[in-house]
């Protein structure tokens, strides 16, 4: 370890141990218990700016706000998943001796599924899922990959007919829009260029782009065709209107991004330090 | 405390009195006009039917208005709906509808414990009352019943889906067996799907790894699968130049599935030697986590190529700009539109939307890929020519073209 | 025979959710709710493998002392830590009340929930580079997103004065109108794509995600 990470090391930690104790104080009438409070928001404090060093290099500090993120995360989703799920969920209809165990009221069976009792239709994830965890072993390991299969067989059926549906069918039908107003006299139609209204004008203009733009889109998303002449340029404009696009919702998530930090910031000078009311 | 709260309390019953003897002091002022209120006509005709396309546990019900209703006596401020087990009675009260209307679907529970189960195969007995401003004068239809509710094994509402299904499942056959026959399908050029093989060249020269993310996704994402078959090329690329690999995982079922292609590339390649575990691992399931940490093994690892394909979120970004400013070639390809426009600024090369389902077709460049490819481009063309006609046919202001997309829930 | 019964599985398991969908009927519906259910306790058995790589990758960065082995110390102990809690070693031992454990809660409140917000924050940073990048790309196509991008992003700006109101007008009408044909164009591709995906998947055509034996 070099001499000025001992220095910074032992500078971070006397800036800690100071913010700890003026916390702890500032907080004292507050609180019972103000001086782990003090602690925890010290350390709050001390890992954000760790993660917010990552914008000038790699450091230690960011490796071990990472490290732990990484850690602590992964345990609180477990937790979280084998409580609700395999606790809250399965237990109580699986059997009457773990839900005791477990202090979770029993479930009785529930729905009359025609074919399956309830108790052995829910034995049958647990199975499946033992049957996932003899990845672990050399020699049946292959078994694991039936899981796999049922989990990867029915999401693909599944969503086989419902993008059909959602991204296929009702979005081709909504492209049917019609292109001509109810004409009302030149005069009406010319009369109102605000983007905002609508105008006879404006309206049509803008279904014409929508449906020009679709039309394009889909051209440019062509594989199995060489993309010259009239499809060519088609393919051109569609991927003109694809690029607008991304630029437009690129500029419109900024100020939704900046607010982020803003949140952060007002958690260090707020929270931490005070300074803002 | 407790006395305050008794205080309360005492305020409270004191207050809702008042107001009572005020409500009540305002019926008794009404009283002679309602009293001078006739009766409406009841609504007739109260029809019942099991609703349609549905799993049960419902029922239709037409009706024709009271004639009171927006004309005659002009008092009828709407319907009550009741039902019965029997006749006779006892009624509960199921819906009220506003004035105008003539038919309400009578939807229950399918849980046998819940307050307002509708059990199916058992008859039920509806009236309608139609009601007047006054809860005291109203006028009721006859009994309608017995009806019941079960449900449909098919649902019609759902045909043009099925249609499409069918006709999809159709063309990507054909395309199959004709590119099995041996029929050249020409594959247009994919900037993103060639700088792949490219990248993977300068990985192996500047004897750096590549790191390859999954995304997001789950296991069941269709961006995931499609993701799987490009590591499963990229891997065997991999193995070929005896290149590194770096697969971070954020499902665990995705890792399995991961470490299961990534090997059996390493095999195809005739390397399973060079295969090891922990090429392909977890990290966390909390996406910022997962982030901090493939963030960290960019600056760490300097991988010189990163490949993102898959399901991504806010996420996006911040792995893109670490690794652009990281010095990575970088190529991404995602199906979710809002993180589109990120990858497309942060990355060499970006697959947008269907190209990264098309990708695998092209890496692959086997017969059996390449004529589904052909069949997508087929339902694309005929996309293009339904629009068409659809556009055609609302302009001359025919409809029916445009029901026949329509799908029922 | 190993390879089969996975394939013939998906294949079953396809087609049936596929019919599933078509058939309105309680006892299909109870089946699907029953399937959505496995998937799910499936996955938190899944998660166990994943735990396991995870504390098997950093105990053998710790063995073999690789770079920065000693993070991975912390990554254990934070794990382990929050197992402990999560499982609240002491009163509640055993039971849901883990979650609720003040240790569980503050290492949530202090530790996850603030690095989290960080990272998501780093986004402003990362949103003015990309910004900055996009303005040097020197392409027809890489202008025009830039362009839009600018309008969008300088749309409610008071210092334009006269053309103010301009900008506002084209960048609401750049949302509302190109957007939605180009997101539409994408979305119907992303559908057919998916959707010749699964359906590759379901015939076994595309079976990357198997392995081999």
């Amino acid at each position: 370890m070099s001499r000025t990470m001992i220095i910074l090391l032992a500078l971070v930690a006397i800036v800690f141990a100071v913010s700890w104790a003026a916390k702890s104080a500032s907080l004292d009438d507050q609180y019972d218990d103000y001086i782990s409070r003090g602690f925890l928001i010290t350390l709050a404090a001390f890992l954000t700016l760790s993660i917010l060093s990552f914008l000038y290099k790699d450091n230690p500090f960011y490796k071990f706000a990472e490290h732990l993120f990484v850690g602590v995360s992964a345990a609180y989703w477990m937790s979280l998943g084998f409580w609700s799920t395999i606790v809250g969920n399965l237990i109580p209809r699986l059997s009457v001796t773990l839900s005791a165990f477990f202090k979770v009221p029993h479930i009785e069976d529930e729905y009359a599924l025609y074919i399956l009792p309830d108790k052995v239709s829910y034995f049958i994830p647990v199975v499946l899922g033992i049957l996932l965890l003899m990845r672990l072993s050399k020699k049946a390991g292959w078994i694991s990959s039936w899981p796999l299969a049922f989990i990867v067989g029915t999401t693909a059926g599944l969503n086989l007919v419902r993008y059909l549906r959602s991204d296929f069918i009702e979005q081709v039908s909504s492209t049917f829009v019609p292109l001509l107003v109810d004409w009302q006299g030149t005069g009406r139609f010319f009369s109102d260029f605000n983007l905002y209204a609508y105008g006879q004008f404006v309206t049509m203009l803008g279904n014409w782009v929508i449906f020009i733009g679709v039309l394009c889109g889909l051209v440019y998303f062509f594989f199995s065709k060489e993309h010259k002449g009239i499809f060519g340029g088609a393919s051109r404009v569609g991927i003109w209107v694809l690029m607008i696009t991304f630029g437009a919702s690129f500029g419109y998530t900024v100020m939704g991004r900046i607010s982020l930090l803003v949140g952060r910031l007002t958690f260090l000078f707020h929270d931490w330090l005070e300074l803002i009311g | 405390m407790k006395f305050k709260m008794l205080l309360a309390l005492i305020l409270l019953c004191f207050v809702s009195a008042v107001s009572g003897f005020g409500q009540s002091a305002e019926e008794i002022m009404a009283l002679p006009d309602s009293m001078a209120m006739a009766p409406p006509a009841p609504p007739s005709n109260v029809r019942g039917v099991d609703t349609d396309n549905d799993h049960g546990h419902s029922i239709t019900l037409t009706w024709e208005t009271s004639p009171d209703d927006g004309a005659g006596l002009n008092n009828v401020i709407g319907y009550k709906v009741f039902r019965a087990e029997s006749p006779d009675g006892p009624f509960i009260e199921r819906a009220l509808i506003p004035s105008g209307g003539t038919g309400h679907i009578d939807v229950g529970a399918k849980e046998k414990d819940a307050n307002d189960y509708l059990p199916d195969h058992v008859g039920f007995y509806y009236k309608v009352r139609a009601i007047t401003a006054d809860s005291l004068i109203y006028a009721e239809s006859e009994v309608f019943g017995p009806v019941q509710s079960y449900g449909q094994w098919f649902n019609t509402g759902r045909v043009p889906v099925l249609v499409f299904v069918i006709f999809f499942l159709f063309v990507t056959l054909f395309f199959i067996q004709k590119a099995k026959g041996g029929a050249n399908l020409f594959v247009r050029r994919l900037a993103g799907i060639e700088a792949v093989d490219e990248a993977i060249g300068r990985a192996t020269e500047m004897g750096k790894p590549i790191l390859y993310v999954l995304g997001l996704g789950t296991a069941a994402d269709i961006a995931t699968i499609a993701s799987y078959t490009i590591l499963g090329r990229v891997a065997k690329k991999v193995a070929e130049y005896q290149t590194g690999l770096i697969v971070p995982c954020y499902d665990p079922i995705v890792m399995t599935v991961a470490q299961e292609t990534v090997k059996a590339s390493y095999m195809d390649a005739g390397r399973p030697d060079a295969y090891y575990e922990d090429m392909v691992y977890f990290v966390t399931q909390s996406q910022f986590a997962y982030v901090a940490a493939v963030n960290g093994t960019m600056l760490r690892e300097r991988p010189a190529t990163n490949i993102y394909m898959g399901k991504f979120y806010a996420e996006s970004l911040i792995l893109a700009e670490t690794g652009a400013l990281a010095g990575s070639i970088q190529i991404s390809g995602t199906d979710e539109i809002a993180q589109i426009p990120f990858f497309v600024v942060a990355c060499d090369y970006t697959l947008i939307g269907e190209e990264l389902y098309a990708a695998s077709a092209y890496l692959g460049r086997e017969p059996l890929l390449l004529g589904s490819l052909k069949a997508q481009d087929y339902a694309k063309a005929a996309a293009i020519i339904i629009a068409i006609i659809g556009f055609i046919t609302m302009n001359f202001g025919i409809e029916a073209f445009k029901h026949l997309f329509y799908v029922s829930n | 025979m190993k390879r089969q019964i996975p394939l013939l599985l998906v294949l079953v398991f396809g087609i049936f959710m596929i019919f599933q969908y078509f058939v309105p009927h309680e006892s299909s519906e109870w089946i699907y709710e029953f399937f959505l259910d496995w998937i799910y306790i499936i996955g938190i058995f899944a998660l166990a493998l994943g735990i396991w790589s995870l504390i098997r990758v950093s105990y053998d960065k710790i063995k073999y002392k690789k770079p920065n082995w000693q993070y991975a110390v912390i990554t254990l102990a934070g794990l382990f830590a929050m197992i402990l809690f999560g499982f609240d070693y002491g009163r509640h031992f055993f039971s849901a009340e883990g979650l609720s454990n003040y240790m569980f809660r503050a290492f949530f409140d202090y530790i996850l929930i603030p690095i989290q917000a960080t990272m998501f924050s780093l986004l402003a940073f990362f949103i003015a580079s990309a910004a900055y990048r996009a303005f040097r790309a020197r392409s027809l196509l890489a202008t025009l997103l830039l362009v839009s991008a600018l309008v969008v992003m300088l749309r409610f700006n008071p210092y334009f004065g006269p053309i103010g109101p301009y900008l506002e007008q084209t960048a609401s009408w750049l949302l509302n109108v190109p957007n939605l044909a180009a997101k539409r164009a994408i979305i119907i591709g992303i559908g057919l794509g998916m959707v010749a995906t699964a359906l590759k998947v379901i015939l076994g055509i595309e079976r990357a995600y198997l392995g081999k034996d």
